[in-house]
């Protein structure tokens, strides 16, 4: 029999990493929403993220803090690189054409990361304030850093709702999202309003990234494991939906948390089991088909 | 000086030549229809105005300005607004964002503002929170209409406007648009409805398997009982 507070503790667990991979699987899902481009390269710049963390909390005093924007804008902007300089190219393509150019950056960006930074792992600790942890109940605690992630991702979430419901700029995502040429007709410069959400979409993952190099040891294979759930996410979720992202997420991280508890050893087999239980019930993800 | 003009215009979807050596010229305030029949070219021809056809070829000038190589955003930015043939609403988005999104693109223009086309369109006001794609044919096209009126066009683009609308929608339809082109705006008219088009317009060009066919005013055409038998009948023996 597991202890109710080993539970608990496999469920905050879980829930931080569904708060870091929420932050990859939504950048996905709204590029996929605007540009209907799978990418690839997701995965490697949320690796991006976290090196440009590491190096931070290594190299300054309260580099940590540093990092998390460090983090966003340096993966958002290698994020237009790769839009501006490749995918923009391959819009009118087939699928297939976009996710090998995609996977190609994915190449790219990890032997580039293993040039610089070597095979060697990467560990570092979460900064001082956030080292230690909340006591909830005589035997419970909430560690600090795990609870920041968590609410790291929900404000995340707040934020892209607002945005894109409230402003101007939303409105102009959502109807471009929709239907972009015409758009483009009613004088929308889409290529640029492209290159806008694929910074943003990148700059979550690096956020992402940064947030998880204190909770991994990182290796410039981190991507590849990275990409692979949040593809798992997508799918359970529903491709281009942010609240199927957000629900998909946290499934995943729960169920490998508590799944280890309940098979030891085989938790990271469990999303893929909810994955395929999701495609049986409802192929479109469990929001798929509603609006982003 | 003509506000556009269209010299020797030659218009092609990947391989197939679809439009060949169209003439077309229209002066500031004119209301002017395109007729012919399906297939013709009526919306090849506006895609080429409006820069979405993958590939045109020959003069194309605004207002005096070459746009042939310009893209389709830019060439909207000029003022040039289309009412596409399928409306076009964005599906996910309400009646009244489809408005905003309309205003807050009027770049460098100084936009209608959204509530004087709830006036001009009593229908869409109430309406405002519903979803584009729950709007019906009729509403759709008064909020495409509406969407492109907001942008304060110079050109307007009206591109078979009556297509699957009930009659009584087309009168409804027909009563705005006559108030439009007392305006200050010149347009464009595709019509397969050809008593709607020579009702509100005032010359007309009949195009025929994408060349050029005939030319001249309304009044002219409306005693040319041939030509109307020839191009534009359904019953015609050779329609498609």
């Amino acid at each position: 029999m597991v202890s109710q507070g080993l539970v608990f503790d496999q469920i905050i667990t879980g829930l931080s990493i569904g708060g870091r991979l929420f932050l990859i699987a939504v950048g996905l899902s709204l590029i996929f929403g605007v540009l209907d481009v799978l990418n690839f390269a997701h995965g490697a710049l949320f690796m991006i993220g976290a090196y440009i963390g590491v190096v931070a909390i290594q190299s300054v005093a309260g580099g940590f803090w540093l990092g998390l924007v460090a983090a966003a804008v340096g993966a958002g902007l290698v994020g237009v690189l790769i839009e501006v300089g490749a995918i923009r190219r391959v819009y009118h393509r087939e699928e297939l054409d976009q996710l090998l150019v995609t996977f190609a950056f994915v190449l790219i960006l990890t032997d580039v990361v293993r040039f610089v930074f070597g095979t060697g792992q990467k560990v570092v600790d979460p900064p001082a304030l956030l080292a230690g942890s909340i006591r909830l109940t005589e035997s419970l605690a909430l560690p600090a850093y795990r609870g920041f992630v968590i609410l790291v991702s929900v404000l995340t979430l707040g934020a892209i709702f607002l945005v894109l419901r409230t402003t101007n700029i939303g409105r102009l995502v959502r109807a471009t999202s929709s239907d972009r040429d015409m758009a483009a007709l009613m004088g929308v410069n889409v290529p640029r309003l492209y290159t806008l959400v694929f910074f943003v979409g990148a700059a979550l993952a690096g956020l992402g990234g940064a947030l998880a190099a204190p909770t991994l040891s990182i290796t410039s294979s981190l991507g590849d494991q990275v990409i692979i759930r949040a593809f798992v996410i997508a799918v359970i979720g529903g491709l281009g939906s942010f609240g199927g992202a957000f629900v998909g997420a946290y499934i995943v991280g729960i169920t490998i948390a508590v799944g280890s508890l309940v098979v030891p050893g085989a938790g990271e087999l469990i999303p893929f089991v909810a994955m395929i239980a999701v495609l049986l019930v409802k192929p479109e993800g469990l929001f798929g088909g509603a609006e982003a | 000086m003509s506000l556009l003009e269209l010299s020797d215009v030659n218009g092609f979807y990947g391989n197939s030549h679809v439009l060949f050596d169209l003439n077309i010229d229209i002066e500031h305030n004119e209301v002017v229809t395109l007729l012919g029949r399906n297939g013709a070219g009526k919306t090849t021809t506006l895609r080429t105005i409006t820069g979405t056809i993958p590939r045109r070829e020959g003069g194309i000038t605004f207002d005096g300005d070459d746009i042939s190589e310009e893209s389709v955003d830019q060439i909207s930015n000029r003022g040039i607004k289309l009412v596409p043939e399928a409306r076009r609403i964005f599906p996910t988005l309400t009646v009244h964002e489809n408005m905003q999104v309309a205003r807050d693109m009027s770049k460098g223009r100084e936009p209608r503002p959204v509530e004087e086309m709830y006036e001009v369109f009593p229908i869409l006001d109430e309406l405002r929170e519903n979803r584009g794609r729950n709007l019906s044919g009729g509403e759709q096209q008064m909020l495409s209409v509406a969407r492109a009126l907001i942008q304060s066009p110079d050109l307007l683009l009206l591109d078979e406007p009556t297509e699957g609308l009930a009659p009584v929608i087309v009168d409804d339809l027909y009563d705005v648009l006559s108030e439009v082109v007392e305006q200050d705006v010149t347009v464009l008219i595709t019509e397969q409805n050809v008593d709607f088009a020579l009702d509100l317009a005032e010359r007309a060009y009949i195009i025929d398997k994408g060349a050029n066919a005939w030319e001249g005013t309304v009044d002219e055409l409306e005693q040319r009982q041939d030509l109307l038998d020839e191009y534009l009948s359904v019953g015609a023996t050779d329609a498609e």
